[in-house]
């Protein structure tokens, strides 16, 4: 779309502007689909907040809320908010407070030449018809002027340079919302040509929120990283609940598979300690069963933990606050140590990936001191080694894969998945782009989990969007019900994602397209075991 | 927090819908709930499901496994979401008077 066609755009300075909402969604404009999908009509997909919800909770960005953020008491509740928020400016700019990533965030706030690069690559800003508030820089302007005006060293020229904004509450809310309209997938970063990273604006802006203001999403605090820490699991799964789940899921495998799959526990010394994202337990238990059945056909020496936190892979910290992150990342470590294993396998969990490996190391460096692996290099060895009896014959349909940003774009894990593909799926085709430049899922950095009030709209309709169109690209020519169809997409977050976005357009019916692991595709190929272990059935 | 009201029923729910004192829950209450899923009667065949997940519920705390609800009801999910269009999360546990479910589920 050109900039000539594009609506008056909103400037910096408008976000403390009364004005309600300041930029909604303009539904004409967003990223066409393919047909048949081009006939679903945005406004079907679209929920308006009800008058008293609004009356309830701030919604003045675009009419949607991520946060149920509650407009203040009276002045001095909003004088509180506003004196917190430019205290959290000085901490995000000191060394002491912000040793993790102060160097990037100062280099991104000096350095950016507003070149642009960063809009053309952001799904978001894409799919939204290019919507001023959802570009990357304007996020950033927020917080350049910010910290002109109220952080370390802000001067008169600073100011003049950077530009005015009114910091009141309906500015703070604003940009607290608008931190929610990013998924974290950092495409953005990966194409600046100087390496400014407005991802990491998202995150520290998130940071600062929740750290200095105690304000962050209800489903990645209180019911996230609040609950994994005094529960052991985010889905609220006790010791006990787990292994009574986890041996439903040994039954089952065993039914599935035609012979006794059984998974250990608390294995001493065990070369690997596999750790799921708990919520594959619960709501895709065949992902942890084909695992099982891997690992056993393997002869893998293996163990789950049931250790509070240990059955649950989930870092919820890493997407907003740096302190529930670090709380969490230690004890996965400390269990490890405590076990005795050679190495973590993270599983299928793509924030589970870049919070244990790539922000671990960086926030706590030697505090960890075990070896961590992700899933796919780990299976792709397995698969390669000839230790499975494998047919592919079995997997003659259709799949494309869907990279989960922390894997690829934040670990650089493109090729594993595909070694294994290439070895047990005849049909796989891949998605433009893919690989580091594949799109998000739309459900990144907690939006997966987030449905309140009318968020699930945003991600169906605008975060979502580009990777829908990406999906059914691939399976151009095919896309009718007569073809089975399977979206490989090795991450619990982009699962839910994919199951939100099938069922709001339908394309399930309309397509048969699944969505599912990569451990289910390899256990689906698996000569030993009763043919029909993927059940083409929509969940 | 919200204010739900049907016929003579009020309750508090949250910005999904979930009842947000589950305790208060009784088959009344499950009524209008429902109506809420757009299922205006309430067949044998729901009241099977609401009462597997109520009593799991009310035993554990959470929600139980889908799976495990399928098995345990002898409904496949297809049958789940012809009862309960949003599906067993949304749809059946928010009609049970289960909180939202939490995670990545």
């Amino acid at each position: 779309m050109s900039d000539v066609e594009r609506r008056p755009p909103v400037t910096v300075k408008d976000l403390s502007r009364e004005a309600e909402p300041l930029s909604p969604l303009d539904l004409d404009r967003l990223l066409p689909l393919p047909p048949p999908y081009d006939k679903v009509p945005p406004e079907s997909l679209w929920k308006e907040m009800s008058d008293e919800r609004k009356a309830q909770v701030d919604a003045s960005l675009d009419g949607i809320s991520a946060l149920n953020l509650k407009r203040p008491a009276d002045p001095a509740e909003e004088e509180r908010l506003v004196e917190a928020l430019k205290a959290g400016l000085g901490k995000l700019l000191s060394a002491d407070d912000n040793w993790g990533f102060l160097q990037p965030l100062a280099l991104t706030l000096d350095h950016c030449t507003h070149c642009q690069t960063c809009a053309d690559a952001c799904p978001i800003f894409e799919a939204s018809g290019r919507a001023e508030i959802y570009r990357p820089t304007y996020r950033a302007d927020v917080l350049r002027r910010l910290v002109a005006r109220y952080g370390p060293g802000a001067n008169l020229l600073k100011r003049a340079l950077a530009g005015s904004l009114e910091l009141n509450f309906t500015t703070l809310a604003r940009l607290a919302e608008l931190a929610h309209r990013c998924t974290l997938c950092r495409r953005c970063t990966q194409a600046c040509p100087i390496g400014v990273d407005n991802g990491l604006i998202t995150h520290e802006l998130r940071k600062l929120f929740s750290q200095e203001l105690g304000i962050s999403a209800q489903e990645a605090h209180g019911s996230g990283s609040v609950l994994q820490l005094s529960v052991g699991s985010s889905t609220g799964m006790t010791p006990a609940i787990l292994k009574d789940n986890v041996e439903f899921i040994d039954d089952e495998m065993s039914e599935k598979v035609g012979y006794a799959v059984k998974t250990p526990w608390d294995v001493e010394g065990a070369d690997v300690l596999l750790m799921h994202n708990a919520g594959e337990i619960l709501a895709w238990p065949e992902n942890p069963g084909a695992f099982a059945v891997i690992m056993q056909a393997a002869g893998i020496s293996w163990t789950l933990s049931s250790e509070l936190l240990a059955y649950d892979a989930i870092n919820y910290g890493l997407w907003y606050d740096d302190v529930q992150f670090s709380r969490v990342a230690l004890k996965h470590a400390e269990v490890a140590r405590k076990l005795k294993v050679k190495k973590i396998v993270i599983g299928e969990c793509g924030h589970a990936h870049k919070a244990l490996t790539v922000v671990a190391d960086r926030l706590l460096g030697g505090d960890l001191a075990v070896p961590r692996e992700s899933f796919a290099p780990f299976l792709a060895s397995i698969v390669e080694s000839g230790a499975l009896k494998l047919d592919p014959s079995r997997n003659d349909f259709p799949v494309t894969l869907h990279d989960p940003c922390n894997l690829a774009r934040a670990l650089g894990i493109v090729e594993p998945p595909r070694r294994i593909l290439r070895k047990i799926a005849p049909r796989f085709r891949e998605m433009t782009p893919h690989g580091v430049e594949n799109f998000c899922c739309g459900g990144g950095s907690g939006f997966a989990i987030m449905s309140g009030n009318n968020f699930e709209s945003f991600r169906n309709l605008v975060s979502g969007r580009a990777k829908l169109k990406q999906v059914l690209d691939a399976f151009a020519g095919e896309l009718g019900p007569e073809v089975p169809k399977y979206v490989c997409t090795p991450c619990s977050n982009c699962k839910g994602q994919f199951r939100d976005l099938f069922r709001a357009y339908g394309v399930w019916d309309t397509s048969r397209i699944l969505y599912g692991g990569l451990v289910e595709l390899i256990v689906n190929a698996m000569a030993d075991v009763k043919p029909g272990f993927i059940e083409w059935e929509f969940h | 927090m919200l204010t739900f009201k049907h016929g003579t029923i009020e309750i508090v729910v949250d910005e999904d819908g979930f009842m947000q004192e589950p305790e208060k829950w009784n088959e009344d209450v499950a009524k209008a709930l429902a109506t809420t899923e757009g299922v205006e009667e309430l067949t044998p065949d729901h009241w099977k499901l609401v009462h597997y997940l109520r009593n799991y519920f009310l035993q554990f705390g959470v929600a139980p496994m889908i799976r495990k609800l399928c098995k345990e009801t002898g409904f496949d999910l297809k049958k789940v979401y012809a009862l309960f269009p949003s599906g067993p999360a949304k749809g059946a546990c928010k009609v049970a008077g289960l909180a939202k479910p939490t995670g990545c589920v």
